[in-house]
């Protein structure tokens, strides 16, 4: 049984006449991590927004088609309802600092003081967040003395102690190094295994390739792919239309050319395919 | 960038224990009693025999005293000069040079203008030295406080260094492009008007994700809310609340009285 369950949906931004949303389908499962690609102006964040229930209910504009999560239909539940079972953690962390707290400790608390958890409770889930996250020794900093790449931590955090059942992720990782995006999706890996349902929409396709257990290709508004990472990260149909592409699949594609890739061989997606591939090759 | 956006200074005292309503109510309380004391001399008693002890049990003395030589003295003091010798009332002249004439009234009057308002800000002073913020909002969120409110007080202090911050940015890429800032007063108040535009409109933007950040985090959510920080309020607390506001109904009492 699927927790998110989107039917048809399209969706215009108000005063605009191009749909930003073009009929998506799309199901997950319960713990299931869903990869969402796309170049810019796709709808990976229009997505976000939807799946979060800010589209309609933030944003207005005209949705049709039906958007469900853990069996409850966006059309007729309350935004602050909604948020409970559906995080969502964009993309510029500065504006996801509330402003209203000191410490980053505070910050984490934040949402869950909100929610009416009791003190005790509230701690545990904190201290437990900061410990997942890798955060502990921020804890007493102020949340706007934090590197872009802290802060996205932060505002991972903050989502993740509220515990909701789908954790929605606008490229979590834009502003962080390349050990930071490991550790990061790591956690989230870790997560989903724990049953927590995610979809991220991400540039990182190596990274998505390593991790995600699916991976769904939006192009102008519509899901253009949908299948396992390996499937769709090196297909041709993403070729030309502003798709991040692997560097590894790239390589492979002009080493098919001269003769040292397998021609019967997939492409790869990752470092570890590569070499095996490249390995074969040679033989 | 900034760490400190408060002039909250962590410390462990009485002062700083005390629930923050409490202080609320004697800051107010010292001010109403300054403002409304029949005696002349109540302001300078309040702060001699009151605040200035008070920043010694709070242990913020270094700063307390730093305020008021720095800013509070310096402010007053021209306060009382300005007042007495402009202040065009009284007959009794002490005091005359050119157009500038100093009468025993105008003196009383700068003087009891310029020790109230000593009075009042330093209370103030004290009070923000040993209470924390946040403490502060929680405390009246607590009590029924809308909790928009809080957020609005409180994230507006957070964010003006932010905004500072942001306009040095922008008239960095503004010079970068071009932009000549420096010169004549009207060629500078010119060269702010490029920085205006980003600045504001940048910022209607990011009230847009702010929103969307602080409503994920379920800020409107109907439920009960609960506050990280336990807020001591002890029956001392409560009692002497009471008696400050005694004392204020007390000393409007006999100067309605007295009139």
């Amino acid at each position: 049984m699927a927790i998110v369950n989107l039917k048809k949906v399209s969706y215009k931004y108000p005063l605009t006449d191009s749909l930003a949303l073009n009929k998506v389908d799309l199901q997950v499962k319960e713990g299931e991590f869903v990869a969402i690609i796309g170049p810019n102006g796709a709808g990976k964040s229009t997505l976000c927004y939807t799946l979060a229930g800010f589209v309609p209910h933030f944003f207005k504009g005209e949705l049709t088609g039906k958007v469900e999560i853990a069996n409850k239909d966006l059309a007729l539940s309350a935004l602050n309802e909604w948020v409970l079972n559906v995080g969502l953690v964009f993309q510029n962390p500065f504006n996801q600092i509330t402003g209203a707290k000191y410490t980053v400790y505070e910050e984490i608390a934040f949402g869950l003081e909100n929610l009416g958890v009791p003190r005790d409770e509230m701690k545990k889930r904190v201290d437990q967040g900061l410990t997942m996250t890798g955060i502990r020794d921020l804890a007493d900093r102020s949340p706007y003395s934090l590197s872009g790449g802290q802060q996205q931590r932060v505002a991972l955090t903050s989502i993740l102690v509220m515990q909701p059942k789908v954790l929605v992720l606008d490229e979590p990782t834009s502003q962080m190094d390349p050990i930071g995006t490991r550790e990061v999706f790591g956690v989230i890996r870790s997560l989903a295994e724990r049953g927590m349902t995610v979809i991220m929409a991400e540039h990182k396709v190596e990274w998505v390739a390593r991790f995600a257990d699916r991976v769904v290709a939006l192009y102008e508004g519509r899901v253009m792919m949908d299948g396992k990472p390996r499937e769709v990260l090196n297909s041709e149909r993403l070729l030309g239309k502003g798709f991040g592409i692997s560097r590894y699949t790239s390589t492979a594609r002009e080493a098919v050319k001269q003769g040292l890739w397998p021609k019967n061989r997939d492409l790869p997606v990752t470092l570890d395919e590569a070499v095996a591939g490249f390995k074969g090759g040679r033989k | 960038m900034h760490e400190r956006l408060s002039f909250y200074v962590k410390r462990d005292s009485f002062l700083h224990n005390l629930n923050p309503l409490t202080k609320l109510t004697l800051a107010f309380g010292l001010t109403f009693v300054s403002f409304f004391s029949p005696w002349i001399l109540t302001p300078i008693v309040i702060i001699v025999l009151i605040i200035t002890p008070l920043s010694f049990i709070g242990k913020v003395y270094r700063e307390y005293f730093n305020a008021a030589f720095q800013l509070i003295l310096p402010a007053t003091g021209f306060l009382f000069i300005m007042q007495a010798l402009f202040q065009p009332i009284g007959k009794t002249e002490i005091f005359r040079f050119w157009f500038l004439q100093i009468t025993s009234e105008s003196l009383l009057f700068a003087f009891t203008n310029a020790t109230r308002i000593f009075a009042m800000v330093s209370s103030f002073t004290l009070f923000l030295l040993t209470t924390h913020p946040s403490e502060l909002m929680s405390d009246l969120s607590r009590r029924g406080m809308p909790s928009q409110f809080a957020y609005v007080i409180i994230s507006t202090i957070q964010i003006i260094p932010q905004m500072q911050a942001k306009a040095q940015t922008i008239m960095a890429a503004q010079r970068s492009r071009g932009l000549d800032t420096e010169g004549s007063f009207i060629k500078r108040v010119g060269a702010l008007l490029p920085l205006v535009g980003p600045l504001v409109f940048g910022s209607l933007v990011e009230v847009e994700e702010r929103a969307i950040a602080i409503e994920a985090r379920g800020f409107t959510s109907t439920r009960a809310k609960s506050f990280l920080r336990e807020i001591p309020d002890s029956t001392f607390d409560k009692g002497f609340r009471w008696i400050l506001i005694l004392l204020v109904i007390a000393i409007i009492a006999v100067r309605i009285w007295l009139s």
